[in-house]
């Protein structure tokens, strides 16, 4: 009978073999309020789930850090905690998300790396007392289609009203646009992906620019 | 002497036969495209196959005014048996369409000349058209001309129209504004203005991932003021008037091109 | 799923592939088919100075649940169990310079597991780092979900094969939570109890009975 290998073993192995989707390969853009329906109109034109429609979400995020502020080299690990307002017996998702990766002007998307995980709803409670901080936090309403491994959506951003027990109340948009993003989770070094992603990307324009945003810049330039 | 005529002939007729049968080829493709992939085909594909036939015509014709090519004109067909009975090889030469040479059917398909009720009737127009007045005939074609030109007018126009549309469509931000994709993903990605209120001033910036953000345009601060200067108004809280704003700018923007 | 009891088997002075041995001959006198190896893991992280009072992580997994990690974060006043997936392992090293892994804390429980009818019964040698520390018999009776309602008949089942050695009570994790629906995460604050007194314990743990004559 053969021994059972530990869990560690075949996270290792995994690694070793890269399939594990470490990596979000990531193109932002935004659309006006009043131009929506017709990016939706040409998404569920283009992508998989044309019979069931899009599939609608509303979701709370919050935005946790670990931080440890030594003089020389501040430490901070950005956690992020996903969960469904409208399914409530769905697990909450935690995600780690790295910095993002612009690279030369070849590469088609930004990359960043990225761990994503389902976890009970004790999540909320174990980040706090793990010492992370809740920096920030928004409600995130939207469709969200699929097109082979690439993902689309097209969310509505929304500003809490401070009430935490009562999450969707009282919301404000914070822009009279939608957000809409374009990724796939991917292992290491799979950059076809990304080029699958320019193409698709070419067809939404002109009604939606998804471009890699260059983070650095967006946080001199607001500032 | 004679032999050489026959040779060239010869040749000709083969290079017609050629053309004759590509130009069978690509109708009955299209045909067939028309009765089975109806549902599927789209104007682009119909007129690519549209294009190839008037090409083979085109290229047929060439063949057939060509200096080397024998004047069929000259030549004359005979034939030289006539029968009521069923001919397997004619049957298989014209893929099953005559199954006899048979009196009936020859001067249908040996025909050189117009039918004669269509002759007739080529023959009355031409009668019509040596009676016409001069003109008349000018006053007519000038109608006829207007007719036309208006015509062609309108195509320019909505062309033209397309075009503006098409290209104001790929230069300007018509359907998303730049302002708030920055604003989106900043807000998203760093928690621009998504900040809790009473974050105290002694704590370390709240950024995200390392990057530093300083915490301008706090919610509830009254909007558009203070040293925000206007450049940057779209990014600031004032977000309601910089979506207008954007709008008509891009609307402005239509016009110039228009008419 | 079923309910889950976890319970400690005196070592005596005996190996632990020679107590292994014989309590899988009496299981298997009892009429259990053997199905295979079982495998329980942990390790303990520890937060470093600089973010604070001391916390503790415990990372776990069940070859039950092969595709979950356990984790239960101790802050010295409360334990927050957290279920969650594969990839919490690679996030737990991205943590690295927050919380570090504990020096020879690592702990397991493997070994052999059987059915038998409506049980499943797995015998656990302990390890902390290679070193034997003692033997970890866990039962799982499937058909029902609340403790209260089937512990008797577990306790029962347990003494059947482990004689004297069986438990008693339900173990103290559970003591207060017999009228709720079990669930994995149970499981395994049972076996993080049970690895934290073999970790405090040196050499194989002895467990004082009454010696039998």
């Amino acid at each position: 009978m053969s021994t059972l290998g530990t869990a560690i073993d075949s996270l290792t192995a995994a690694m070793k073999c890269n399939i594990l989707p470490n990596q979000e390969y990531l193109l932002q853009g935004s659309v006006l309020d009043q131009y929506v329906e017709v990016l939706l109109h040409r998404l569920r034109g283009l992508c998989d789930n044309v019979d069931s429609g899009p599939e609608t979400f509303n979701d709370h995020e919050l935005c946790y850090s670990l931080r440890i502020n030594s003089a020389n080299a501040p430490c901070i690990l950005p956690l992020r905690v996903r969960r469904a307002l409208d399914v409530t017996d769905a697990p909450f998702q935690l995600r780690y998300v790295g910095q993002p990766e612009l690279g030369d002007k070849n590469r088609p998307t930004v990359v960043r790396s990225s761990i994503d995980m389902a976890c009970s709803s004790t999540i909320l409670e174990f980040l706090n007392e793990l010492g992370c901080r809740l920096d920030f936090e928004y409600i995130s309403r939207g469709y969200m289609f699929r097109k082979g491994r690439m993902k689309v959506t097209v969310s509505k951003i929304f500003k809490m009203n401070g009430m935490s027990n009562k999450p969707s109340e009282g919301v404000e948009a914070i822009s009279q646009s939608y957000l809409v993003e374009l990724s796939v989770q991917a292992p290491l070094g799979q950059d076809a992906i990304a080029e699958d992603m320019r193409i698709f990307a070419e067809q939404l324009r002109p009604l939606v620019q998804l471009e890699k945003i260059d983070y650095k810049r967006l946080g001199n330039m607001m500032s | 002497m004679q032999q050489r005529e026959e040779k060239q002939l010869e040749s000709s007729l083969e290079s017609i036969i050629q053309r004759v049968n590509d130009l069978k080829a690509s109708l009955s493709s299209m045909i067939m495209k028309i009765e089975t992939e109806y549902e599927t085909l789209n104007w682009p594909k119909f007129l690519d196959n549209y294009a190839l036939v008037s090409g083979q015509l085109i290229s047929l014709s060439k063949v057939l005014s060509h200096d080397k090519c024998t004047n069929l004109r000259n030549l004359t067909v005979l034939p030289l048996m006539l029968s009521p009975e069923r001919d397997e090889q004619l049957v298989q030469m014209t893929e099953g369409r005559i199954t006899t040479f048979s009196y009936d059917l020859v001067p249908d398909y040996l025909r050189t000349k117009l039918e004669p009720l269509a002759e007739q009737k080529m023959m009355q127009l031409e009668l019509k058209a040596q009676n016409l007045q001069y003109d008349n005939a000018q006053k007519q074609i000038a109608a006829y001309q207007k007719v036309v030109s208006h015509v062609w007018d309108i195509v320019n126009k909505a062309r033209e129209e397309w075009e503006v549309e098409a290209s104001s469509r790929g230069s300007t931000q018509q359907n998303s504004s730049v302002a708030d994709t920055h604003l989106l993903v900043a807000a998203v990605g760093m928690g621009k203005n998504l900040k809790m209120g009473g974050n105290p001033n002694g704590q370390p910036n709240p950024t995200s991932g390392g990057m530093m953000v300083a915490p301008q345009g706090r919610p509830g601060g009254p909007p558009g003021q203070g040293p925000i200067p206007p450049s940057t108004q779209a990014m600031s809280m004032n977000k309601a008037p910089s979506a207008i704003k954007t709008n008509i700018k891009s609307a402005a923007q239509m016009h110039p091109y228009g008419r | 799923m079923g309910v889950t009891i976890l319970a400690q088997f005196p070592v005596e002075n005996k190996t632990g592939p020679q107590i292994i041995e014989v309590l899988s001959k009496r299981i298997c006198a009892l009429g259990a088919t053997p199905q295979g190896q079982f495998l329980v893991d942990c390790e303990t992280f520890t937060s470093v100075p600089a973010l604070g009072h001391q916390r503790t992580v415990h990372v776990l997994h069940n070859s039950e649940q092969p595709a979950t990690v356990f984790a239960l974060l101790e802050t010295g006043t409360k334990t927050i169990p957290l279920v969650t997936d594969g990839l919490f392992d690679l996030l737990i090293m991205k943590m690295i310079s927050f919380y570090q892994s504990k020096k020879h804390t690592k702990t397991e429980s493997k070994g052999p597991r059987f059915e038998i009818g409506d049980f499943s019964v797995k015998l656990g040698t302990v390890n902390i780092t290679s070193n034997f520390k003692g033997i970890l018999v866990e039962v799982e009776y499937k058909p029902c979900v609340v403790p209260a309602m089937c512990w008797d008949l577990i306790m029962e089942f347990m003494q059947g094969f482990l004689g004297s050695s069986g438990p008693t009570a339900p173990p103290a994790f559970l003591q207060n939570r017999m009228q709720e629906i079990y669930s994995p995460i149970d499981t395994i604050q049972q076996y993080l109890e049970h690895f934290t007194i073999f970790r405090k314990s040196t050499g194989p743990t002895m467990v004082m009975r009454p010696q039998q004559p």
